[in-house]
């Protein structure tokens, strides 16, 4: 199975998902419910000095690594590296678009690198994150999928 | 400086380097099922949410002084995590700084799973307001017209 190698100025197939206020507040909940705070409850947010609830950024961070695990496969998962800066807020009700432009292909450790601009835009065409990634050339394989036969996908 | 020191004293008082200790939890299939579920992604390697870590260890030593939320995250993923393993994750400040007049508190957290495996190393960067002072979103509030 062969996939193709990416090169600079390459864009990466966008991921686009809404934002709703039951997904922020369900957010808060995974793995650790982190109880009330200004991303799930209004009065928290008050409490902060702002006049809603905002999306938790770790939100959009889900968002950018589903854009990398979709182009990247193992290539993400096995070695990736991101660093994203939240830089707008995100609302319930936003529909944000995960996206990556290739910026550099070179090689680390004499292994092939490719390292990007990564960046959401909510339904404005307004950066709300924006960083740079690096992982290796995509991979085929996406080997923490496990088919119904118990086969990494 | 002296006097911006003065200004975030509990900031100032938390050294870099200090050891926020460790914690460990099992990741369950129904945790990853309920991650998959709320970001719309039924394959997601699931390492996101690992972003909290860092802030976990830091509330335990520091939540009735200090809020840090964050302002991003910088993550470097070893191998995802599987299902039903314990995860064990430690964590220190790795750096802080003032910039324009905003003090920040870099927390680095490390997971690994109870085979040894590294999951993964992620660093929080928080925009730190002591407890009981201005609000934390205030400033950011302003700029983003929140």
């Amino acid at each position: 199975m062969m996939t193709a190698q990416l090169k600079v100025g390459d864009q990466l197939q966008t991921v686009t998902h809404e934002v709703t206020n039951d997904k922020m507040i369900e957010f808060e909940k995974c793995v650790w419910d982190r109880g009330r705070n200004s991303h799930s409850d209004i009065n928290a947010a008050k409490a902060d000095g702002i006049t809603r609830t905002i999306a938790s950024g770790q939100n959009q961070m889900a968002f950018v690594h589903e854009l990398l695990e979709k182009n990247f496969g193992d290539a993400w998962v096995y070695g990736g590296k991101i660093s994203l800066r939240y830089i707008h807020p995100v609302y319930a009700g936003d529909r944000l678009t995960a996206t990556g432009l290739v910026t550099e292909v070179g090689e680390v450790d004499g292994k092939p690198r490719v390292t990007l601009q990564v960046w959401c835009e909510n339904q404005d065409g307004r950066k709300t994150s924006a960083g740079t990634a690096s992982a290796g050339q995509p991979s085929p394989l996406k080997s923490w999928i496990k088919t119904e036969s118990g086969a990494a996908a | 400086m002296s006097a911006e020191l003065d200004e975030h004293k509990v900031w100032a008082s938390i050294p870099v380097g200090d050891d926020l200790g460790s914690l460990d939890y099992v990741l369950t299939e129904q945790m990853v099922a309920d991650y998959r579920r709320v970001v719309d992604n039924p394959q997601a390697a699931y390492p996101t949410v690992a972003a909290r870590h860092p802030a976990n260890l830091f509330y335990r030593k520091y939540a009735a002084v200090m809020r840090v939320p964050n302002m991003g995250h910088d993550s470097e993923y070893f191998n995802p995590p599987v299902a039903g393993k314990r995860i064990t994750i430690s964590g220190r400040i790795a750096d802080k700084y003032i910039r324009r007049g905003h003090p920040y508190i870099i927390v680095e957290a490390v997971a690994v799973d109870e085979d040894g495996r590294l999951i993964e190393k992620s660093r929080l960067v928080g925009h730190a307001r002591e407890v009981g002072r201005e609000a934390a979103h205030e400033t950011i509030a302003k700029k983003w017209g929140a």
